[in-house]
């Protein structure tokens, strides 16, 4: 069964169609780029996967389920904003996260944190901005979700952390899980991913694998991203 | 190992070529263990059902096997892995004699440009 | 899941309130003593009634500072754990939005009670002087609970009756909590639903839900007068008449506040669940 699946699905904002009728499956042990550029409804899409938007037509399934408590469950979500309460120290996150997310692995994110130098003590607000938002990274990787939807994880950060995001992507790398990355900086993420959603003004024009591209195209995606949506 | 990756063609044929080229020149040696996938694809870099593919296709290509519990190794035959070697070098010399052909050289032209090279290299070559 | 929803927005309002009430207290205890034992270093040395003039000053300001932190840590808990960025987190959370609205709910209530009853103990304090008075003596103060049964008895009111009043009592002072609480939830929740100008939007329905309540109760409260006339306004004659209509009073002035706190709860759900739209 597809672990995602949004069948017709729009969204409008007043005026603005943010989402126009986008049909969309994600299967298991995928990793998918969703590409477009700036302003053309990929955080739109994760935010309606996530149940912080209500579909205006359309529905969403989550492993078969709409959007609710119990999709929250398998759905690891990393927002493009910080979002964690700048209070808060990493430990205490880490308790709050192994509170409601029964598939938070701790000695995982410990691992990861170890890593990166990063102490349990510290707090949010003592960090500097990569600092949180490798944390944020963590956090979302360290779960043994059945879905991440990762909205613009290296947009920002300097390419010693994008190699390390990437990295921890692939490590945390489960066949029974699928990952959506949602960027605009295709030639950095292109090597991780199996497939690729191209959207413009809210509509899916593509998704096909990375290697049909280059096979059929005799381009990168990035390259044949560009030429699709030449100005 | 290094892996360096062209835009214009699939990822994983030239995961295939580099994983060969590492087994023909003994990095890989035969009867070796290969890392995991998912090591593997870490160290390239690259998705794991990309990396898992081209495994796949060495092992078609009979350059790796799989021992169902242990994991996948390099061949012990050693004939296998001189077709590789066979098969990368003829390649290699094709984009060669292509290039030379654009530059407008002719066989004896070719023949004696090598040898020069051969001479002039002798020292750290080792041809 | 509302445990564990509660123990983090115990934990996250703590940080505030705990030290509030902790400051409270202290400078209530503080004016006090300055009220109790002031006189007599007064008449020894003059210039501390400066000093005690700003202890009940800043006891004073205090009771007030600690009210309005009780309703502002209530209405920022929301709006910033809610509707600003830490919503992206609490929203994603496998809970549902009415785990989400009634931590906040309790724990705000809490705090505020908490409060409440910090000032009102100190204060009841403050104005018995122990000093004069033993336990004992506090005790007799007031009737035995023998004394209270017979004077019971003797008017025809029976345990009930007391016990469903002081019910009756207890639900209207926490029904006035919840809705204080829910107004704030209710304007905020449908303020967010909007792309643009949320803070405004959230104001106009504060103003809004408020004007629709007043007109809504000045016209039940015309209503039913008019209805209940008689009763109402029957010549109480006995202390027991006398207890029913203020049981029929607090009876609709309940219903009321449960019909208001159901229209502010169910606002509230929708905006958080249907019109959610963080930025």
């Amino acid at each position: 069964m597809a672990i995602l699946e949004c069948k017709g699905l729009s969204k409008r904002f007043g005026s603005v169609q943010a989402l126009d009728n986008v049909n969309l499956t994600i299967e298991p042990g995928r990793v998918v780029g969703l590409l477009g550029p700036n302003g053309s409804g990929k955080t739109t899409l994760l935010k309606l996967c996530n149940g912080l938007l209500t579909p205006s037509a359309g529905e969403i399934l989550i492993a078969g389920a709409k959007p609710g408590p119990e999709t929250k469950a398998v759905v690891s979500y990393l927002p493009d904003k910080p979002y964690l309460a700048d209070w808060m120290n990493v430990g205490q996150l880490m308790d709050f996260f192994a509170d409601f997310y029964g598939d938070f692995d701790r000695e995982r994110a410990l691992d990861m944190l170890a890593h990166l130098n990063i102490n349990e003590q510290q707090s949010i607000k003592q960090m500097s901005k990569g600092t949180r938002e490798k944390v944020q990274l963590i956090l979302v990787m360290s779960r043994k979700a059945g879905l991440y939807l990762l909205d613009e994880p290296i947009g920002g950060v300097d390419p010693a952390t994008r190699d390390y995001i990437l990295d921890t992507i692939i490590r945390n790398y489960n066949p029974a899980a699928a990952v959506v990355i949602s960027t605009h900086l295709i030639a950095d993420v292109e090597q991780v991913l199996d497939e690729v959603v191209f959207i413009r003004n809210g509509q899916i024009m593509l998704q096909s694998p990375v290697d049909a591209i280059r096979e059929d195209k005799g381009m990168s995606v990035d390259q044949y991203f560009r030429e699709v949506f030449k100005c | 190992m290094e892996w360096k990756f062209r835009s214009d063609l699939p990822i994983y044929s030239q995961l295939v070529e580099q994983i060969s080229l590492g087994i023909v020149s003994g990095e890989f040696p035969p009867g070796a263990k290969l890392p995991s996938v998912r090591d593997l694809a870490m160290e390239a870099g690259v998705n794991p059902n990309t990396m898992q593919r081209a495994l796949q296709e060495l092992e078609r290509e009979g350059l790796v096997y799989t021992q169902r519990t242990a994991g996948r190794f390099v061949t012990e035959q050693i004939g296998v892995i001189q077709g590789a070697r066979r098969t990368i070098a003829r390649q290699s010399a094709r984009i060669f004699l292509d290039d030379m052909k654009k530059l407008g050289y002719g066989r004896e032209e070719i023949l004696s440009l090598l040898e020069e090279e051969k001479e002039e290299n002798h020292g750290d070559s080792g041809v | 899941m509302l445990g564990k929803l509660l123990k983090h927005e115990f934990r996250a309002t703590g940080r505030t309130m705990l030290p509030v009430l902790g400051v409270l207290t202290a400078l209530v205890v503080l004016a006090n003593l300055v009220v109790r034992f002031g006189d007599q270093i007064i008449s020894r040395y003059r210039l501390a009634a400066v000093l005690f003039a700003l202890i009940v000053a800043a006891a004073v300001f205090g009771v007030i500072a600690a009210e309005v932190m009780a309703i502002v840590v209530m209405v920022q808990r929301f709006y910033k754990n809610l509707l600003g960025d830490e919503g992206y987190l609490m929203h994603t959370l496998p809970v549902s939005v009415h785990g989400l609205i009634w931590s906040k709910l309790i724990v705000s209530l809490v705090w505020i009670f908490a409060t409440n009853l910090v000032i009102f103990l100190l204060g009841t304090l403050s104005v018995v002087n122990l000093g004069d008075l033993s336990v004992g003596q506090i005790m007799t103060g007031f009737p035995s609970a023998e004394e209270i049964r017979e004077a019971m008895a003797k008017l025809g009111i029976t345990r009930m009756d007391l016990w469903l009043l002081i019910l009756e009592a207890i639900l209207i002072v926490l029904c006035s909590g919840l809705i204080t609480c829910l107004h704030f939830y209710a304007a905020m929740s449908l303020g967010h639903m909007f792309t643009q100008n949320k803070i405004l939007m959230s104001i106009v329905f504060f103003v809004g839900i408020n004007f629709l309540f007043s007109a809504m109760g000045g016209i039940l409260g015309t209503v039913s007068i008019q209805f209940n006339a008689d009763r109402f306004f029957m010549e109480s004659s006995t202390v027991l008449d006398g207890l029913r209509q203020l049981r029929m009073m607090m009876n609709s002035m309940l219903g009321y506040s449960l019909v208001q706190g159901l229209i502010l709860y169910i606002a509230t759900a929708l905006g958080l669940q249907k019109g959610l739209n963080l930025a």
